[in-house]
């Protein structure tokens, strides 16, 4: 059985905000779910707890199983044990009344390439039924696609369509988003405009639950995360809570970052280190931090190497994710 | 977040709203490739045949018969049974897979959408591009025939009202089959290619030779092939006139008429199987 951790009661106000949110009252909640593939369970035996309101992302590497949980969660594939719910609903027994408040984007977002993007949506509003078919312009407006709403989606680009995947979410006027790597395909502006419009849904209290591999993302938009690997999620809670747990990382701007990774490397005097464009940044074993940066600072003068500057950071969440993931050497 | 609700009733109903119909009806509709060939095979094709034919007919009208012929009516009749059939299995299987291949369907399914009305949302859509095709190319038909026919039908063999109104319906049932064929087996395997040629196969090959020749021992086998059901209920007017019974056609004299009841059932039974079967699979189907 997965431990859940206790945080996972507390969110993580995100710029100061406070999220609204009922106790007790969660907007995915899973227990002891699992989904194999022959032998090979992809989803292991999960709990998740997702609180109403808040930003949750949700990172695992490759084949870790993050899309299969997702697909089960929205009734895209089969359980073979578990209890589920979404927005208080138990899924699949009541499937369709809960999916009517929820938006999701599994993979990359594919349509009719024959038809535009309103008449995708039209399709779409049209099995929604309800007031959905009212919702197309705001949507189109919303993911910024009003411009090209009657261009065929043969001609959009990855990213366009990836914005008329959140506008066919937006269709539900969802208080539940899940997003299966939303930023792919998104260049640096697309993924600023993302990031901008995740956080506007949550600022309007919808839950969003964020599934992807870019850290940095995940970092800047979610107020709490759960890590998956193997199938399993191995831990969750609010990132800063997280990633203090994580350690301290120093950022060193030095004269020859290459050499000067070779010199802390041998033999090794942090847990990791990342050689940047101008320096590295080292993430300290756990102890005492000071000495550990006299150490770098001594180690690197003796091997002739010109240090510029020394900054103590809290580790990121890529550090945290790469310190637990037994991908990399975590668990091992 | 809006205030506004969105309407959850009816969700789970596995009957397809009438605009779940309509935008299944776009989808379809704005194939381009798809319904140029399905204008061609069903329109175009009588209307170059009777054209072809009038031309013969105003160069040497002593040689030629008058375009609207009752021989004409027979061979247009089986010529558009054969190229509907075709496109009737195309558009079903491009019904039956196009949400699957062009990635609708998980967008579909995450609505909260009975799968099951999804799936028969396609049926009406479907029939409704095809069998208004299919009429207005016969009605070209039957109006060369009603207008353009001899002017002396000394010839017992005449196309009357009600040929006609048997020939079309029987022609718009062949074309129910093969859509329903075609949507239920594109949906089973999850595309469109091997689907379309393996009824095509089965329409232009073994169905002929099933008819034409009855096997010792396997008869009432043969019998469950829709093809040769249908064609031992072709009406006299499309079988040239050359009738052996209350139904059937040339191809008959080789095959023991079956009963109008085992026609029917066989027939029935492959409409209603092949949408089972696509219904099945569509309602199990992982996305």
């Amino acid at each position: 059985m997965t431990t859940i951790s206790e945080h996972g009661d507390s969110p993580h106000p995100r710029a100061g905000q406070p999220v609204p949110r009922q106790m007790g009252d969660w907007a995915v909640e899973v227990h002891g779910l699992t989904k194999r593939f022959g032998a090979r369970a992809a989803v292991d035996n999960v709990d998740l707890l997702v609180p109403r309101g808040s930003a949750f992302g949700y990172l695992g590497p490759n084949g870790a199983g993050k899309t299969t949980l997702i697909r089960v969660l929205l009734g895209l594939t089969r359980a073979d044990s578990g209890t589920m719910s979404l927005l208080g609903i138990p899924v699949p027994a009541q499937r369709g009344r809960a999916l009517a408040r929820v938006g999701a984007i599994v993979d990359e977002p594919r349509f009719h390439g024959h038809l535009t993007g309103r008449q995708n949506l039209k399709i779409l509003a049209a099995a929604r039924g309800g007031g959905a078919g009212k919702q197309i312009g705001p949507a189109l407006d919303r993911a910024r696609l009003t411009q090209r709403a009657d261009d065929k989606v043969s001609a959009y680009s990855l990213g366009m369509r990836q914005r008329l995947g959140l506008a066919a979410c937006l269709l539900a006027d969802p208080q539940l988003l899940i997003l299966d790597e939303p930023m792919n395909g998104l260049d640096p502006a697309g993924m600023h405009e993302m990031r901008d419009m995740l956080r506007s849904l949550t600022d309007e209290g919808r839950t969003i639950v964020l599934s992807s591999h870019l850290l940095d993302e995940v970092e800047r938009t979610c107020d709490q995360v759960a890590i998956v690997d193997h199938g399993k999620v191995i831990r969750q809670g609010p990132i800063g809570e997280l990633t203090a747990g994580a350690g301290v990382a120093v950022e060193v701007q030095c004269s020859d970052p290459p050499a000067a990774a070779r010199a802390l490397g041998q033999p090794a005097i942090a847990s990791r280190i990342t050689v940047t464009e101008d320096g590295l940044t080292v993430t300290l074993t756990p102890g005492p931090a000071h000495e550990q940066i006299a150490d770098i600072n001594r180690r690197l003068v003796g091997a002739g190497i010109s240090v510029y500057g020394l900054r103590q950071t809290h580790a990121s969440l890529e550090d945290w994710f790469l310190s637990v993931t037994s991908r990399f050497g975590g668990e091992q | 977040m809006t205030q506004h609700s969105l309407a959850i009733g009816g969700r789970g109903s596995w009957v397809p709203p009438w605009p779940l119909i309509s935008a299944k009806f776009l989808e379809l509709r704005k194939r381009r490739v798809l319904m140029t060939v399905a204008v061609a095979f069903t329109v175009a094709l009588p209307v170059i045949f009777y054209g072809i034919r009038l031309i013969y007919h105003l160069g040497d009208p002593a040689r030629y018969a008058p375009a609207g012929a009752p021989d004409a009516f027979a061979t247009a009749g089986t010529v558009m049974d054969e190229f509907g059939f075709i496109i009737a299995i195309a558009l079903g299987a491009t019904a039956g897979t196009a949400d699957l291949t062009d990635g609708m369907f998980r967008h579909l399914v995450v609505t909260g959408r009975s799968r099951l009305a999804l799936y028969l949302a396609r049926i009406p859509a479907g029939l409704s591009i095809l069998l208004s095709l299919a009429a207005a190319g016969f009605t070209v038909a039957c109006l060369v025939t009603a207008f353009l026919g001899s002017p002396e039908p000394a010839s017992a063999v005449t196309v009357s009202l009600g040929d006609m109104i048997r020939s079309g319906l029987w022609l718009e049932l062949d074309l129910v089959i093969g859509f329903t064929a075609g949507l239920g087996l594109g949906s089973l395997m999850g595309q469109r290619t091997v689907p379309v040629i393996l009824l095509i196969v089965l329409e232009i090959i073994i169905t002929p030779i099933l008819a034409d020749h009855a096997l010792p021992h396997f008869i009432n086998g043969e019998r469950l092939d829709v093809g040769v059901a249908m064609d031992q209920l072709k009406p006299a007017a499309l079988a040239g006139g050359t009738t052996i019974g209350p139904a059937g056609g040339p191809r008959a004299l080789h095959l023991p008429p079956m009963p109008t009841w085992a026609m029917i059932t066989v027939i029935v039974g492959w409409i209603i199987g092949w949408s089972a079967i696509g219904a099945w699979k569509m309602a199990t189907r992982d996305a």
